[in-house]
């Protein structure tokens, strides 16, 4: 029977590289698939459905690298992951590490509130759904400053941050109230 | 040639300039179809009486094997003969047949038991594949290139592989699988040209899919897709078959007795399309007849449940592609006809669907446009299908829980990497146990293949780094491999079929196909790997004269001695010597193919900003 092994497999490739971006956190979404369309258009494993079987094996591992890509970039939570990663941060360690005090308090009052909040306080529920959403902001701001000045410590912080704050969001927000 | 085209944005390479011919066939469950693209149009082909559904039954008899209607003739006179919904049973375990209370089954494996032996369900479907192959073929005389079959997107990996055995074994070369919601989009998306989110709510004869799709410019992005692989059309019938039995107070009712109720409640469904009440007279199913009435509202009533798990797959599929809004509704398969369907689906989405295409016939449409861009006519390549895999996948782990390796609706192709390590000291085997499936425990999932990486180096419990790829391909079936990272001991595995056939099952079935071919199949494979081997000859010259520069002297002497090689193989008439040269002057053209990829990569998306801001993009 197989265990998960820590760490991660191989070096990450760089997506920005792949999409021909500056490496920076803050990407023009459209932009990002528009190029991702582009060079789908052009490695999909379809386009060489004649071709060799050595260039069909190219094709959709190089398809598969674009699909990866854009997965990660298009997330912000996902794409902050990618530069840590880049800056041979270790995901799963940092996953681990302790976040400080207030931030739990924080995050447990928030959930406490989730708890208390009757299904059919519609009101209540976008008060809060907002409230989450700009914290997530916040901290989406605090990862892009960190990451800028090169402070991986911090960046690593504010990516943990994220990843509770988008469990959170994930709560308040509930099932789709479109359908 | 896929060759040139990798260095020459837009353009395509020198090409036979005749059209070559792919079709598109919708193998359902009830009824499958064939279609190709003929001078830009679709054509969906019908039989000699006219009829474009082919009835996806075949009859196994001591006088031979009858496909289609003919065959569905003898359902009730030989059912036990008469294999009807074989789909249903394809990649499907002996005990999820055995449950599904099928009782056909043969004492020696996955098959039905006729007057001609066993029969598996791949060879049913086969048999249905050559009777929509031999219709293509006997309304033109262009050799077929190669064909793409459609799937229900919730088709797991067993199931997939399956068809594309099936197909192996009707001598058909399959160029994709191809979801059929998505086939379905396509056939609308080209036919009005028109861009958004689209969602395709498929209900076929035996299974349900809904898929939500975003067109834009050409790219067909699928974004979730979702369904119920044991909901169709046929439970339906059953409903109506209680609701008749019920009404008529009908006693126990013998095999042949049983095929005429059910095909007296399929016309009766069919009727209330039209009416909200009809009469049904029971001649056919009981001696001396009996007349019930069934009105629509008792239908309705009794199928609400069914519609209502279709309802909840349609929201989780809406969840999941985290859309906001749905800019058009297709509805597909012969059973949105009832008249329910259209309403709720209307009344969730808050839309009117679309129908200006006929819900049998525009996946076989969809498909023939697909499988007219894979083999390569050049006016087709403007579209692009980007679908997603179905089910999660994962590995099985301690406590028979499921490690998550790739998650469902993620855009294939994919490529996932895992890192396993060893539980105890000195331990040198891995059982690795592959599943297909949401639910966290391993019992509950599907099981696709277990394989076994032995030969691990003896090391202490956790210092062994075992690297598992799993590779999921545009048809969206697996391949796992598997090595070793500090010793670099590897282990490739193709995931076999759990259920189903094995490869040395259809090598012999195949030769025993082979048997009754003629001459000419040899010839036209001879003729076809000519082609072949000119495409590529052509494509690597043409590529040493554009990017020659990425070889270096000594590699690129290599290439030219397999060139030659392949030039002189072409001359002679010897089809496995030839074969040979084709692959081994592929395998030399790698290095080069991998350069000049990465070479055009960064050309590819040289200006996009330009054209962005045009909002034009190259395509």
């Amino acid at each position: 029977m197989p265990e998960v092994a820590e760490g991660f497999v191989g070096a990450p490739k760089d997506y920005f590289e792949l999409f021909q971006l500056e490496p920076k956190f803050d990407v023009n979404i459209d932009d990002l698939g528009e190029r991702f369309r582009t060079l789908q258009r052009r490695f999909h494993p379809d386009r060489y459905s004649s071709g060799s079987a050595a260039e069909q094996r190219l094709a959709a591992q190089v398809s598969a690298d674009i699909n990866a890509g854009y997965q990660a970039l298009k997330d912000p939570i996902t794409r902050a992951g990618h530069m840590l990663e880049l800056q041979a941060c270790d995901l799963r360690t940092l996953e681990r590490q302790p976040v400080s005090g207030d931030f739990l308090m924080q995050q447990m009052h928030f959930r406490e509130a989730v708890e208390l909040l009757d299904p059919s306080d519609d009101e209540g529920k976008s008060k809060l759904a907002a409230e989450a959403k700009a914290l997530m902001t916040a901290e989406l701001l605090s990862f892009q400053k960190a990451i800028e000045k090169r402070d991986y410590e911090l960046a690593g912080f504010a990516w943990v941050h994220l990843l509770y704050l988008q469990k959170l969001n994930k709560e308040v927000a509930g099932s789709s109230d479109l359908f | 040639m896929a060759l040139l085209q990798i260095s020459e944005p837009g353009a395509v390479a020198d090409q036979p300039a005749e059209r070559k011919l792919a079709l598109g066939i919708d193998l359902g469950t009830t009824n499958s179809l064939v279609a190709y693209v003929s001078g830009g149009d679709v054509k969906v082909l019908p039989d000699e009486q006219g009829n474009v559904c082919l009835p996806s039954v075949v009859h196994f008899g001591v006088n031979g094997t009858l496909v289609g209607s003919e065959a569905d003739a003898l359902a009730i006179s030989a059912p036990h003969d008469t294999i009807a919904s074989a789909k249903r049973y394809l990649g499907r375990s002996r005990a999820e047949l055995a449950s599904s209370g099928y009782t056909k089954l043969s004492e020696t494996g996955l098959a039905f038991e006729t007057s001609q032996g066993p029969v598996t369900p791949v060879e049913v479907s086969a048999q249905l594949l050559g009777a929509l192959r031999d219709r293509a073929q006997s309304s033109t005389s262009t050799p077929i290139a190669g064909v793409v079959i459609t799937v229900p997107a919730y088709f797991d990996d067993a199931q997939r592989l399956a068809t594309r055995q099936a197909a192996e074994l009707s001598g058909l070369n399959v160029l994709r699988l191809l979801n059929e919601p998505t086939a379905a989009a396509v056939a609308y998306g080209l036919d009005s040209g028109e861009e958004g989110v689209v969602v395709v709510y498929d209900l076929g004869g035996g299974t349900f899919d809904v898929s939500i799709l975003r067109l834009e410019r050409g790219v067909f992005e699928v974004l979730a897709t979702g369904g119920d692989s044991t909901l169709g059309g046929d439970d339906f019938d059953l409903r109506l078959v209680d609701i008749i039995r019920d009404q008529a107070a009908l006693g126990a009712l013998d095999a042949a007795e049983e095929r005429a109720l059910l095909s007296c409640a399929r016309s009766t469904k069919e009727a209330l399309t039209t009416v909200s009440e009809i009469e049904v007279k029971l001649d056919a199913v009981v001696s001396g007849g009996k007349t019930v009435v069934v009105t629509r509202q008792q239908f309705n009533s009794a199928c609400a449940d069914l519609v209502n798990r279709s309802l909840d797959a349609c929201r989780q599929c809406v969840a999941d592609a985290g859309v906001s809004h749905i800019d058009q509704i297709v509805l597909v398969g012969g059973s949105t006809r009832m008249p329910i369907i259209g309403e709720v689906v209307s009344t969730l989405f808050g839309k009117e669907p679309l129908n200006s295409i006929d819900p049998d016939r525009v996946v076989a449409m969809g498909a023939a446009r697909q499988a007219d861009l894979l083999v390569g006519n050049r006016d087709a390549q403007d579209l692009l299908l980007l679908d997603v895999i179905p089910l999660s996948l994962g590995v099985e782990t301690y406590g028979g829980l499921v490690e998550r390796i790739v998650p469902r609706n993620t855009t294939i192709p994919v490529a996932r990497a895992q890192e396993f390590t060893t539980a105890k000291d000195g331990q040198t085997g891995l059982i690795v146990h592959v599943v297909q499936g949401e639910r966290e425990r391993v019992e509950d999932c599907r099981s696709l293949a277990t394989f076994e990486l032995s030969g691990i180096p003896p090391m202490v419990a956790g210092a062994a780094r075992l690297e598992v790829t799993f590779q999921v391909d545009a048809d969206g079936l697996l391949e796992v491999r598997a090595k070793e990272a500090t010793t670099q001991v590897t282990a490739s595995v193709i995931v076999k079929p759990a259920f189903g056939l094995a490869e040395d099952d259809i090598a012999a079935m195949l030769r025993a196909g082979y048997e009754h071919a003629s001459e000419d199949m040899h010839a036209r494979q001879l003729a076809e790997a000519k082609v072949d081997a000119e495409q590529l000859i052509a494509g690597i010259q043409a590529a040493l004269t554009s990017d020659g520069d990425l070889l270096s002297d000594s590699e690129r002497e290599a290439l030219e001695t397999a060139v030659n090689g392949l030039v002189e193989a072409s001359q002679n008439n010897d089809i496995d010597d030839l074969r040979k040269s084709i692959d081994v002057t592929g395998r030399a053209s790698e290095l080069l193919a991998a350069r000049r990829m990465d070479r055009s990569i960064k050309l590819a998306l040289g200006g996009i900003s330009v054209a962005t801001l045009e909002g034009e993009a190259e395509s």
